[in-house]
């Protein structure tokens, strides 16, 4: 190796170099000299160590548990809280009891025979919900069907 | 302590969670329990046949503010369950069935199938008490009627 490098210029500058700064390395590190004995010297320094765990982390682990149960409840009440208010709004839970509601006394009806006509009433008084048909070809004609009451009317 | 409850919140709620869904989809969507009588209105007091019975003073009184009759006599009478989300027939004669859908709503269909063709078909909600009745002339000044209504609310208004 060395008969390499003594052939080598480059090489030979290199290591010149390495040897310069390993003596500049070795001559000028500081030594700090301690006014006390070492083992007491990293006792102090354990025991503040341990000190400031003590007081610093007890009341880091008092936040974190409060911050992981309030974590731990509010999740499951929130995903609750989710699915049930979808479910009253998918159900329609709020509406369903509502009788003044005037969509519910909507009423559909359709004749499904072109000879049979109808009409439709509720009468209030007795609660009652009335289709009357008739015969579109017996005579009654749709006019004499739309000039009846609409209510409590009594079928002649 | 409190953190066993945290751990175990969601394995104690979410059932009652899920039984309280449950009531509200079982309350929502409902069996319906119907009963169809198929009716004789006339100003007869004797029955067109001797088999059909005059229907009780409560209904007979009902039908009577309301329609010009002064007797009525059931010719059928059928008490059947409709499905929630379902449909049920019942057959009052040879001639006429009524079939019943239950829908969302809650709303019922209530179809009347004339000689095995429909003949209308009406949608609405059967409300408490409600009477739905399908009517019509026949002969000899008499008429008939299909009288619909919830079996839990019959003899009230």
């Amino acid at each position: 190796m060395a008969t390499l490098v003594e052939q080598d210029v480059e090489a030979r500058a290199l290591a010149a170099e390495l040897r310069m700064t390993h003596g500049f390395l070795a001559g000028n590190e500081p030594e700090v000299k301690l006014p006390e004995s070492v083992d007491f010297h990293w006792s102090k320094i354990r025991r503040e160590i341990e000190r400031q765990e003590a007081a610093g982390v007890g009341r880091e682990d008092r936040g974190v548990y409060w911050l992981a149960a309030a974590r731990r409840f509010l999740a499951p009440l929130s995903g609750v809280a989710l699915v049930a208010f979808v479910s009253v709004v998918s159900l329609n839970l709020f509406n369903a009891g509502k009788v003044d509601d005037p969509t519910r006394q909507l009423v559909e009806t359709e004749s499904l025979s072109e000879h049979v006509g109808s009409i439709s009433y509720k009468s209030q008084a007795e609660n009652m919900f009335v289709v009357y048909l008739y015969d579109k070809d017996s005579g009654v004609s749709d006019a004499d069907v739309e000039a009846e009451p609409i209510d409590d009317m009594v079928i002649q | 302590m409190s953190g066993m409850f945290f751990s175990a919140w969601p394995r104690r709620v979410l059932p009652l969670l899920v039984l309280f869904l449950l009531g509200a989809v079982s309350v929502h969507a409902v069996e319906l329990k119907l009963e169809a009588q198929l009716i004789w209105g006339t100003n007869d007091p004797k029955p067109p046949k001797s088999e059909h019975k005059p229907v009780d003073d409560a209904t007979s009184q009902r039908l009577r503010k309301v329609f010009k009759w002064k007797s009525y006599f059931i010719v059928n009478s059928q008490t059947k369950i409709v499905p929630s989300r379902g449909s049920n027939r019942f057959k009052l004669s040879d001639d006429c069935i009524i079939e019943i859908t239950e829908l969302e709503g809650p709303k019922v269909e209530v179809k009347l199938i004339g000689k095995g063709v429909p003949v209308h078909k009406s949608t609405k909600e059967l409300q408490k008490g409600e009477w739905f009745v399908y009517s019509g002339d026949d002969k000899n000044e008499s008429a008939w009627f299909i009288i619909i209504r919830d079996i839990v609310d019959k003899d009230k208004k």
